[in-house]
């Protein structure tokens, strides 16, 4: 296997969502070094970026049979829709591949479902969250969240009070969030719930307030430490622990590098995390030597799948025939954006690729190509096409098998880019 | 990128089969390095030769999020139920008395009815040692059947690898895989309620080379290669079988001519599995599920509905089954990842728990409650005692549904739920 076209695909499908065309070829003649720094540089000012979406803050739901009610749900579901727009079209368009990519992991990380929140505007200003803090502080993260009104709703953080405290938020802030499993015991999980009391959060605009009445005003004892804590006091105790540390360079090792293999020991992304500076983290995971090798391969989710069709086939999701149908393919390949199946977020590997999942996927691949301007294939002679669709898709290799797939259908451009985004080669970041 | 690439094996194998044989018939094997005609002759087997009658039926539903036993089978007559969760607790009246002191949730007729034909075995208390929390890491821990070790594998995809390949042995509703049918040698098969449909046409045929083996593919692109293979392997028998009527419950009442009833998408699951085991398709293991069980706010009338949900699902589904000749051959389990807390916590809703009820349903089931219920006053830190081991269940399934010692699956574990009719 040629290892700078593996190390470049992985740049491109793993910090990013892939290549516009004309990228990989480029980022071939620049070199591995010069490629990483790109990655890692932001411009400061993104110019794919997509203006915010039109969301508003509905108020309650009127009454059921009340005049107002079906204008309230028409605005609902259309302030849902376009929120989701938004973001597909910010993941296509976005010169700032690595803060994006970042910002789908956190969605993940912090996994939040519009299924119970319901409305758009605490959603959409959870992902104003995650783009603020997507390379930044972890310490200043985690605060930020715990006032995030869209969590808060999720995980049943207006419930928590004084009478009776609701473990939810106490747990997976522990469990999925800051530490990771059993780096804490039930006992921790109790009193943080008491240490997270008083906060109550409006349901239509997300807003957390604080309630006195409801605050349990005893002293806790969360990982050793006993006082009355303030949920800021208690969340800088939790992110201070060497725990917080190795669990976030696992959980971005997990959906960076591999989902199979463990993180190594005393791996670099731990100690380059002691002040939990994000950037350094991934500095250091993107300057170091695990990209190029061969055994780390990942499954692409099906959304990262469909942004790198995108991108490579320059189509904006917002400008696809019709939303429905969008929505329609990611629910079957069972990903949708905002609507993570629960608390733990989206599965990995070989979850998504069932045979239910490989016939959508050529379903979807149809529907795409189809609405794509493929003329610069159609300049290229029928015998270099595959040769070329390897660049154009930031793929290493393929495979004789799929080579001989590919020859097969190489006159047609839309039936040779379909195969070619459905062959293993590509629905894998290999 | 060679253009003319040496001939591969797996390739020269493939031009020696017709298209149609290949969509009919195309297999799929873990580690053969045999050529494409004999993996051809083992689907051929699985796809023509129907599931004898008589053969053990496994039917594993499982409830996301953690039921609430104790409002499931509600020690009803236990005055200390009623002063640990204010606001949760149902009216005596309104429930569906057992028998030793116990009462089904109101919602759940269907599984009254059942019972009172001696068809359910409910095991009380059921959970392992010390209980895990978190949703995860407990249902991880009940799919892959392995309490103390983390496995990759799960406690029927083991049994699948003792099994000869074929994707039709377990298969499971939904687009994503749950882990228990995850072996190391062949996983289950996942089907979407929508049913499937091969690509065909050109791009089918090419669909076809695609799915083909590589000696050049990594573990995860073997796996991509597979499920488009199992794809035309599934569909090609499958397919028919969907346009057919979903089998009539005699039982039922019925609306213009079908069955009235629930159409929750678990209803919907239990519809199809109902079509395709009437079909004969050569399937021992299939896999439904129900979400949102995780009722930490406003319990009591959520998880009536959802239990309501189970139980006419899986007593319509019963039904069904009278008709194709199979309902002795079928076995229903019902298993959630952890109970709840035992105390409400003021949210009307409750916490994480430990222990809960199992159910199995069946001809082949001795009705009964079995496991000690937990006590409601010694509680292990405010949760209840886990009196029964999954394990002990699981071994009696594989024991008594699929017919194989259960040893070799669940590391020599001995225990037993005696809740089958003996053969």
């Amino acid at each position: 296997m040629d290892l700078k076209r593996l190390e470049t695909a992985r740049l491109f499908h793993r910090f990013g969502f892939g290549p516009r065309p004309g990228e990989f070829t480029q980022a071939l003649s620049d070199g591995i070094a010069k490629t990483k720094s790109k990655v890692l540089s932001q411009p400061l000012i993104d110019a794919g970026e997509v203006p915010a979406p039109p969301i508003t803050d509905l108020g309650p739901r009127p009454a059921p049979n009340s005049a107002g009610v079906v204008a309230f749900s028409q605005s609902l579901r259309f302030e849902n829709q376009q929120l989701v727009l938004w973001w597909l079209d910010q993941m296509v368009k976005s010169e700032r591949q690595m803060q994006e990519k970042m910002v789908w992991f956190w969605h993940g990380h912090w996994a939040t479902s519009i299924g119970k929140v319901n409305y758009a505007l605490p959603m959409y200003n959870q992902n104003k969250t995650f783009r603020k803090y997507a390379l930044g502080n972890f310490s200043d993260f985690a605060q930020a969240m715990f006032s995030d009104g869209a969590l808060q709703i999720w995980l049943d953080g207006g419930d928590n009070n004084v009478k009776a405290p609701n473990e939810n938020l106490s747990r997976e802030m522990m469990e999925l969030f800051v530490l990771g499993v059993n780096r804490y015991t039930e006992t921790d999980v109790k009193e943080l719930a008491r240490a997270f009391t008083g906060y109550q959060v409006t349901r239509s605009a997300g807003v957390v307030t604080y309630n006195e009445k409801r605050r349990d005003t005893k002293a806790v004892t969360v990982l050793g430490k006993t006082g009355v804590l303030s949920p800021e006091q208690a969340i800088a105790h939790l992110v201070s622990q060497a725990d917080c540390g190795k669990f976030i360079a696992e959980r971005i090792w997990f959906r960076f590098i591999s989902s199979a293999a463990a993180l190594p020991e005393n791996h670099s992304m731990v100690s380059a995390f002691n002040k939990r500076e994000m950037s350094q983290l991934i500095s250091t995971l993107v300057n170091g030597a695990d990209l190029a090798n061969p055994n780390y391969s990942i499954v692409k989710q099906p959304l990262e799948w469909f942004v790198g069709v995108c991108r490579a086939l320059s189509l904006t999701p917002s400008k696809l025939d019709s939303y429905p149908k969008l929505y329609g393919y990611l629910s079957k390949m069972s990903q949708i954006p905002f609507e993570p199946p629960n608390v733990g977020g989206w599965p990995t590997d070989e979850s998504w690729l069932s045979s239910a999942s490989a016939q959508f996927r050529v379903a979807f691949a149809t529907w795409l190509v189809g609405q794509a301007d493929l003329s610069s294939i159609s300049a290229i002679a029928p015998l270099q096409r595959p040769t070329y669709l390897l660049d154009l898709l930031g793929v290493v290799e393929w495979t004789p098998r799929t080579s001989f797939a590919l020859r097969d259908v190489r006159d047609s451009e839309v039936k040779l880019l379909i195969l070619a985004i459905c062959s293993p080669e590509y629905v894998v970041s290999v | 990128m060679n253009e003319k690439p040496v001939f591969s094996h797996e390739q020269l194998g493939m031009k020696t089969v017709t298209r149609r044989q290949f969509l009919k018939y195309s297999g799929v094997s873990a580690a053969a390095a045999t050529s494409i005609l004999s993996v051809d002759e083992i689907a051929s087997a699985a796809v023509t030769r129907p599931l004898p009658l008589g053969t053990p039926i496994l039917v594993v539903v499982t409830l996301y999020g953690g039921n609430d036993g104790l409002n499931t089978v509600i020690p009803y007559q236990d005055p200390a139920y009623y002063t640990a969760r204010p606001g949760l607790t149902y009216k005596p009246e309104t429930l569906l008395p057992l028998s030793d002191g116990m009462a089904l949730n109101a919602s759940m007729t269907g599984f009254k009815s059942l019972w009172d034909s001696q068809k359910v075995a409910i095991i009380r208390g059921v959970g392992y040692p010390k209980p895990d929390r978190s949703h995860f890491s407990s249902m991880a821990i009940w799919q892959t059947g392995s309490p103390q070790n983390h496995l990759n594998t799960g406690w029927l995809g083991r049994w699948l690898d003792s099994q000869p390949i074929d994707p039709m042995t377990a298969i499971s509703l939904g687009s994503v895989l749950p882990p228990l049918l995850a072996g190391t040698k062949q996983s289950g098969s996942a089907l979407p309620l929508g049913g499937l449909s091969i690509p065909n046409g050109q791009i089918g045929k090419a669909c076809v080379r695609l799915s083909a083996k590589s000696q050049n593919d990594n573990p995860l692109m073997a796996a991509a290669a597979t499920s488009m293979r199992n794809l035309f392997n599934l569909s090609g028998s499958i397919t028919p079988v969907l346009a057919q009527p979903a089998p009539f419950a005699d039982d039922l009442p019925t609306v213009a001519g079908g069955n009235a009833g629930g159409d929750s998408n678990l209803s919907q699951q239990l519809n199809l599995v109902a079509k395709l085991i009437a079909a004969g398709s050569p399937t021992k293991i299939w896999s439904v599920s129900l979400g949102g069980f995780d009722t930490h706010a406003n319990e009591a009338n959520a998880q009536a509905t959802l239990l309501g949900t189970v139980s006419s699902s899986i007593a319509k589904f019963l039904s069904q089954m009278n008709a194709s000749g199979r309902s002795k051959d079928i076995t229903v389990m019902v298993y959630s990842e952890f109970g709840r807390r035992v105390k409400g916590n003021g949210s009307d809703g409750t916490d994480h728990g430990t222990a809960g009820s199992m159910f199995l349903i069946g001809d082949r089931v001795q009705g009964g409650m079995y496991g000690d219920q937990p006590s409601l006053t010694k509680l292990i830190d405010g949760d209840l005692a886990v009196t029964t081991d999954f394990r002990d269940v699981y071994s009696s399934v594989i024991d008594s549904v699929l017919l194989t010692p259960a040893e070799k699956i669940l590391n020599n574990w001995s225990g037993r739920v005696k809740a089958f009719k003996p053969v």
